[in-house]
């Protein structure tokens, strides 16, 4: 991963799904390149890890097995201004992309799920663009479940739907060094909605025997 | 209806049996085929396991087979035309069912059992009536048929995909129970042959002088006996040689499908390119069951004889796509196995009725399937059997490519036997030229 440098404070986010091997490098954008006496330093917070330098930059590789080795690493550039890109590396909570469609007075599953590493906790929210309401399912255990069935996955299971559920649900995973978010998004639909098309096929099929039906009868009549 | 059956259509209203069977084995196996995208929805909906709801597929498949004899013998008994109603109307409940999804074992007796039975019930009889109507094109009409299964999956993966996003799983499957509907508008159009022992009877026993009473209720019985299952056909060797093709093949041609996904991930390739080799594998299997039907057609080679190249080329091109290193020449060996595999498939019906004759095809189709089905049960817990022991998928494809090699040999004893007795017939065969008033009734007592 390549970053260029310039006097501004630089973050780059990288979910993680899985534990990986990564090797991070910061290297100086061309303008900056007559720079001489630069000091290179990594660092996890305010431990010092060593680096190689390769052609152009410089780069450190990681083993990220475990979630104590996420975090924040930053290159830090010290010549006669003090040059800063750090990369946090947050695990990737996985949930399912395309909207879940779900019908009125049945129930949905929302499933989030951390590959490698165990979140501390989970916790499910509402949203509607700006603000997040947290799902309390003790208070509202008629309506919500929220079952943690391993340790790094977590169901959120509606009941008796309507169609004011429909909208986006953020679960959230807490880890020692952070916490990340996945993105569902609900869809409750009236039964009346596929009911449409099929009743369209069903008269088509039932218009076609008909005019087949009649048709046998009329060429046997001429026999 | 030997005599009968001899003097088919060959044209005319055949050709729209013909479109009516291509629609229906699209709406039958290419549903079961493209089922596959349902898994994962109804696996999350119910919280059960991936193998759980599996069994789904397996209950169809198993059901297909099993009611296949079933099917069979009831278009002996009834017509073609009822039979593939039934199933359309079936396969329609089961689906529309479905779509309530109470729980998993619902799920089984919906979309596993009803929608198993309908599509037995519809494939069969469509299969079985396309070989009623024509003797000389017969190839290239069960050929026409069959591709219909490829085009429709062709169409209905993307289309299914489409459906689940826009109504859910349980919405999908409503409407596309309404879509299996149009199986009864294919059955309307499959007009029984006019023919039918019974009514063969009728005629000649009008032209009769009264007087021949022991000939009458001669040709009376034998009409009947024809009309239900015929059991004897286990008794007759081509046939047995046959269905033992028939499980050699099965336990091989389910393999590749299962094992060239994995294998394409352990070269290196991703979903999206892997993806396009189940895309090459559908459109090449369409190309050559088309192809298979028009040279089949030509009458340059016996059936038998073109099966048996199919089959060999079928396992040559599986022995060699272990060779495969790279997506390209991966995909090319997909294309000749898709191809051949193809051509299998378009033409091995047609041999059935080659090698049982029409009077028994009915039964033969029926019986063939359920013995079939023996080997497609055997051969995926076999194959990964062996792929367990070697480690590695390519071993699944050097078991097909044995057991598609074994088949082979089993269609040239079959080929030998079937000439040996052509020759035998020959020099023992009195002469039939001469013009005899009531033709049925003379075959009917040779047989």
């Amino acid at each position: 991963l390549l970053l260029g440098i310039h006097g501004l404070p630089l973050a780059k986010r990288i979910s993680l799904d899985r534990a990986a091997e990564i090797k991070l490098s910061c290297r100086l954008k061309s303008k900056y390149s007559h720079l001489k006496n630069l000091q290179v330093t990594w660092k996890k917070g305010s431990e010092i890890i060593p680096h190689n330098k390769t052609e152009n930059g410089w780069s450190i590789q990681l083993m990220i097995s475990d979630v104590s080795k996420l975090g924040s690493y930053s290159c830090i550039l010290k010549g006669e201004e003090e040059m800063r890109a750090t990369f946090y590396l947050q695990p990737k909570v996985e949930a399912k992309e395309k909207p879940i469609i779900s019908y009125r007075g049945g129930m949905a599953i929302l499933i989030c799920k951390v590959s490698d590493y165990a979140p501390v906790a989970w916790t499910w929210y509402r949203t509607n663009g700006s603000e997040q309401i947290a799902i309390n399912d003790s208070v509202l255990a008629h309506k919500y479940v929220i079952n943690r069935v391993f340790a790094n996955i977590t169901h959120l299971k509606i009941l008796k739907l309507t169609e004011e559920d429909s909208g986006i649900y953020l679960c959230e995973a807490a880890f020692k060094l952070g916490k990340s978010k996945g993105k569902l998004q609900l869809k409750v639909l009236t039964y009346m909605v596929p009911l449409k098309p099929f009743v369209a096929v069903v008269a088509e099929v039932v218009a076609l025997i008909t005019i087949i039906f009649l048709y046998e009868i009329y060429s046997k009549k001429k026999e | 209806m030997q005599a009968k059956d001899s003097n088919p259509p060959d044209g005319g209203y055949g050709w729209v049996v013909v479109v009516s069977a291509f629609m229906v084995m699209g709406l039958t196996a290419a549903v079961l085929k493209t089922f596959g995208l349902f898994f994962v929805e109804i696996q999350q909906h119910f919280d059960e396991l991936a193998s759980t709801t599996s069994w789904i597929t397996s209950v169809t498949i198993a059901i297909f087979h099993l009611g296949a004899p079933v099917a069979s013998s009831l278009c002996v008994r009834y017509t073609h035309r009822a039979v593939v109603i039934t199933g359309g109307l079936l396969a329609f409940s089961g689906m529309a069912l479905g779509f309530f999804g109470l729980n998993m074992v619902w799920m089984y007796a919906t979309t596993g059992f009803l929608q198993g039975l309908g599509i037995s019930f519809s494939w069969t009889p469509a299969i079985s009536i396309v070989s009623h109507y024509f003797s000389k094109k017969r190839a290239l009409a069960n050929a026409v048929a069959s591709a219909g299964e490829c085009a429709f999956a062709f169409t209905f993966g993307p289309f299914f995909q489409w459906l689940i996003s826009q109504y859910g799983w349980k919405g999908a499957l409503l409407i596309i129970g309404g879509i299996q509907l149009n199986i009864c508008v294919c059955g309307m159009l499959m007009r029984p042959l006019a023919s039918g022992c019974l009514l063969e009877a009728r005629h000649s026993r009008a032209e009769t002088p009264p007087g021949s009473g022991a000939s009458r209720t001669d040709e009376e019985k034998s009409p009947i006996t024809h009309k239900t299952f015929n059991w004897m056909l286990v008794r007759r060797p081509e046939f047995v040689l046959y269905a033992v093709f028939g499980i050699l093949a099965a336990m091989s041609f389910f393999v590749p499908p299962l094992f060239l996904v994995p294998l394409s991930y352990s070269l290196g390739i991703d979903e999206s390119w892997t993806a396009s080799l189940l895309s090459i594998l559908a459109m090449v299997d369409f190309a050559g069951r088309l192809l298979c039907g028009w040279y089949a057609n030509l009458h340059i080679t016996k059936t038998v004889h073109l099966l048996t190249m199919t089959i060999t080329l079928i396992s040559t091109s599986l022995m060699l796509l272990p060779l495969a290193n790279s997506y390209l020449s991966l995909a090319i060996f997909t294309g000749f196995y898709g191809f051949f595999f193809g051509t299998t498939v378009a033409v091995h019906i047609t041999v059935l009725a080659d090698v049982v004759g029409m009077p028994d095809f009915d039964s033969a189709l029926g019986l063939f399937m359920l013995i079939r089905s023996t080997g497609g049960f055997v051969g995926p817990p076999l194959a990964g059997l062996i792929v367990d022991m070697a480690g590695d998928y390519r071993a699944g494809f050097y078991m097909a490519g044995a057991t598609l090699v074994l088949s082979a040999g089993l269609l040239v004893t079959l080929d030998q036997f079937q000439q040996r007795k052509e020759r035998g017939r020959q020099t023992n065969a009195k002469p039939e030229k001469s013009a005899l008033p009531y033709p049925s009734l003379h075959l009917l007592k040779l047989q």
